[in-house]
């Protein structure tokens, strides 16, 4: 049965079977550049927020979504002015707390302060848009705001004065319980508590001071219907345990800590987790296949139950919507997981194939590459397309299906660079990716090749000289021929090709090398196949 | 106390971020002499200030850099025993200043222009000073051309820079290559969360290190 996303994720976090990979883009500022706004402009707007957010649920058919990932606004609320900027959430420069001041100095809290009701506001257009999707509003974990308010005196208040950091964490922790009610009230159904500064410390302190206010955060929020999840970024692995012991419904984490580790720890206390795609080296510089593979390789370590798909954290602004794309694409479309799954294998491990054979042979070949036309219906209907063609060419064309399920198909994919399912390719060629082609289409394709070949055959009988290989290379060998060939008197011309044509025309594996193509090299340095040697055999007929 | 168990003593209580006597942390040895009163202490008692530097503050420093590296420590455990370690080196000032002891050499550091970050570049410094190199902190959101200021006021001066974001990543290049162009002699040490060691080559900086300890192992190297 088809779930959809709210439900996926909520089973995800009960630790419950899920019909597939919850997947959340943790779009922030990338929603600005997703909807043509700057970052400043769009952090402070109801209306640019929902504009985004529809953009990247349009985009990426995410399980869930954040409204603002920004983790000033209750700072700015508290009175830590910001610095804005076009291309990043904002940051707090300064500290009302600084020196250690009294909490009495920061103004009311309320839902009109700075710019909370313009995130409630986002935050009800978005769930009244997206009924099926779930909505993360996320919070600023209690730690972080005490940074945010009090400066990296928070450090040191820890030895010097544990009352004073007691006092503040109580303080910054019902800050968040604030948050995490209306948000709630608006129709958020998960509650991120983020607080990257508790990667910071050691997990003696964090039991010290985090443990006790952030459980009874969590408490609050699942007596109010929500879920919580604990979301840290940076090299928190040493807080793993003591984060889990705090009772949150998932805990997620970044690329700085190995997800089996975390996996492990959160099967222990029967906890979900989440994240761990690498933000800058994969999603914002790499391509969309490294993003796949990277992506796998993720769902594979971490498991089918209790796993949610999602950057380690905020999006940077301008990640590549196609990376992300090619994420959803693996989510939603079970054979794209096996495509990268076989090509992972191919990298390292696979032989490569000899395309010379094409050369050789006098048919035409078209191989289909496919995940197995049994399963993937896009596959058979590919075959079913060239299974009906090749009677037209009575008995010139051969064609072969190679699943990449067996290692024959995975080895044809990698020699031939194919990098899609289903792929048709003409004598080694890539000729038509994913789309089935018109009947006509295919015809004229295969014709082509034919007529290449027999062209080939003609210019055969006439009798030259084919030299293959590089400029460097050839420049001696194609003098001194000349000069033979005037010796003799002949009429014979040359003809100099690359060595990757003379691969495909001529199957020749090394170059410098000399063709002559009335009496046709028919193998070299390799074994040829069962079915080439009975082209070949049949030739000498 | 000997003199051997003076600094032996000094270099505990920085490496502890025990401070002087008054301060309450570390509870087990509240009332105790902290770093600041055993410098003195060490001074007084004709221990050379060269000595107490590298026996006692530099050997507490390097003691925490270690495990902070080796992440058996964490940031404020840093914090407090780089505040211990100023409290005594309070003491050895008027020596750097009258040149009975001399510091290795000077790092100039500060976090690359648009970057707000400055945890990591102030680790950087307490744990590079904590080594007898002196710091000269520019601060946050630094340019190249108060880097290049500040060599002129400081020839010779190694540079560290920090960032924290992939988009300042693109200013550490641009600092980088401008000071390079005015100085093509200066060594650049560079450091931050994103930052590799591939990139340092590709921008063109002498030295990448995940962890201050690191700077310190290449500055130490650079002195023979
Ligand atoms: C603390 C923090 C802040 C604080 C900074 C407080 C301060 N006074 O520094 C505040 C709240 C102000 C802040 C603001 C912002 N932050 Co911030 N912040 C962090 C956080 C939580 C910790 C960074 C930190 O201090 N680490 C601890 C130190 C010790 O580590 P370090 O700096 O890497 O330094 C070590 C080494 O790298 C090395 N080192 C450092 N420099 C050098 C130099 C040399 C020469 C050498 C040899 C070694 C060396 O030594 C240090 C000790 O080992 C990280 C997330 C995380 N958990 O890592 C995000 C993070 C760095 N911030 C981030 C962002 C996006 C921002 C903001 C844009 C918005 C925001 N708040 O979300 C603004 C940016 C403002 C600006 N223009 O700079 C992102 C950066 C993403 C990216 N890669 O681009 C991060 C990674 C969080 C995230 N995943 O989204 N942030």
């Amino acid at each position: 049965m088809m779930m959809n996303g709210k439900e996926r994720i909520r089973k995800a976090f009960k630790v419950q079977a899920v019909d597939r990979i919850p997947w959340i883009p943790f779009v922030g500022v990338h929603g600005a550049f997703l909807a043509g706004y700057k970052a400043d402009e769009y952090l402070q707007s109801a209306d640019f927020l929902v504009n985004g957010i529809n953009k990247a649920v349009e985009a990426y058919q995410p399980d869930g979504i954040p409204v603002c990932f920004d983790l000033q606004i209750e700072a700015e609320a508290l009175g830590c002015q910001l610095a804005w900027s076009p291309d990043n959430p904002p940051a707090v420069i300064s500290h009302p707390l600084a020196g250690g001041k009294s909490l009495d100095i920061l103004p009311k809290f309320e839902k009109s302060s700075g710019r909370i009701p313009l995130v409630i506001e986002a935050t009800k257009r978005t769930r009244a848009a997206h009924p099926d999707i779930a909505i993360y509003g996320l919070i600023t974990g209690p730690f972080t705001l005490a940074l945010h308010l009090l400066g990296t005196d928070i450090f040191m208040m820890m030895f010097e004065n544990p009352d004073y950091t007691n006092e503040l964490l109580a303080y910054t922790v019902e800050i968040s319980r604030q948050m995490a009610g209306w948000y709630l009230e608006a129709g958020c159904d998960v509650i991120a508590v983020v607080d990257p500064m508790t990667s910071q410390i050691g997990p003696d302190h964090f039991e010290q001071f985090i443990h006790e206010p952030i459980s009874s955060l969590y408490k609050y929020i699942r007596e109010n219907g929500g879920l919580s999840s604990f979301f840290v970024c940076g090299h928190a692995q040493q807080n793993i345990e003591v984060m889990c012991k705090t009772g949150p419904d998932n805990v997620s984490i970044d690329e700085n800590i190995p997800l089996d580790y975390v996996r492990d720890i959160c099967k222990r206390y029967g906890i979900s987790f989440g994240g761990n795609l690498q933000l800058t080296l994969v999603l914002l510089m790499g391509t969309a296949e490294d993003c796949q593979k990277h992506a796998l390789e993720c769902i594979d370590t971490a498991g089918e139950t209790g796993f949610i798909l999602a950057p380690g954290c905020d999006l940077p602004m301008t990640t590549p919507v196609e990376n992300i794309q090619a994420i959803t694409t693996l989510v939603h479309d079970p054979y794209q997981r096996d495509v990268v799954r076989a090509l992972e294998k191919t990298a390292e491990e696979m032989p490569i194939l000899d395309l010379a054979e094409y050369g050789r042979t006098e048919k035409v070949i078209v191989d289909i590459i496919t995940l197995d036309s049994e399963s993937c219906a896009p596959c058979q209907y590919m075959v079913e397309a060239v299974r009906e063609v090749t009677p037209h060419f009575e008995g010139l064309v051969e064609w072969r299906e190679h699943s990449i399920k067996n290692l024959d198909g995975v080895t044809f994919m990698s020699s031939l660079f194919v990098k899609n399912i289903p792929t048709i390719c003409i004598d080694g060629k890539i000729s038509f990716v994913s789309q089935i082609p018109p009947k006509q289409e295919l015809i004229r394709a295969v014709q082509k090749r034919i007529n290449e070949k027999l062209k080939l055959k003609i210019r055969e009988k006439h009798g030259k000289i084919v030299l293959a290989g590089t400029r460097e290379e050839l420049k001696e060998i194609y003098d001194k021929a000349k000069i033979a060939i005037l010796e003799l008197g002949a009429h014979i011309e040359i003809e100099t090709i690359s060595g990757e044509e003379a691969r495909r025309l001529y199957g020749i594996s090394q170059t410098p090398a000399w063709i002559n193509v009335r009496n046709r090299i028919k193998s070299e340095g390799t074994e040829p196949s069962i079915e080439v040697m009975r082209e070949w055999i049949k030739a000498l007929l | 106390m000997t003199h051997e168990e003076i600094l032996k003593m000094l270099a505990i209580c920085v490496e502890r971020g025990k401070v002087n006597k008054n301060a309450p942390f570390p509870p087990d040895l509240r009332d105790q002499d902290g770093a600041d009163e055993l410098a003195k202490h060490a001074i007084d008692q004709g221990i050379t200030a060269d000595v107490v530097l590298s026996e006692g503050l530099v050997t507490g420093m390097t003691a925490i850099g270690i495990k902070f590296r080796e992440n058996r420590v964490f940031v404020p455990e840093v914090l407090m025993a780089a505040k211990a370690m100023t409290a005594g080196m309070a003491h050895l000032r008027p020596f750097f200043q009258s040149g009975a002891i001399t510091h290795k050499g000077a790092l100039i550091i500060g976090t690359v222009m648009g970057d707000l970050h400055d945890i990591g570049k102030n680790l950087l410094g307490m744990i590079v000073e904590g080594a007898g190199w002196e710091i000269i902190d520019l601060g946050i959101d630094v340019s190249a051309d108060k880097f290049l200021a500040g060599l002129e006021e400081h020839p010779g001066a190694y540079i560290g820079l920090s960032c924290l974001l992939t988009t300042t990543m693109l200013n550490m290049e641009k600092i980088v290559i401008d000071i390079k162009a005015s100085k093509p002699d200066a060594k650049i040490l560079i450091g931050g969360a994103p930052v590799t060691d591939d990139f340092r080559s590709k921008i063109g900086a002498d030295w990448y290190s995940p962890d201050p300890q690191g700077a310190v192992d290449y500055l130490n190297g650079q002195q023979t």
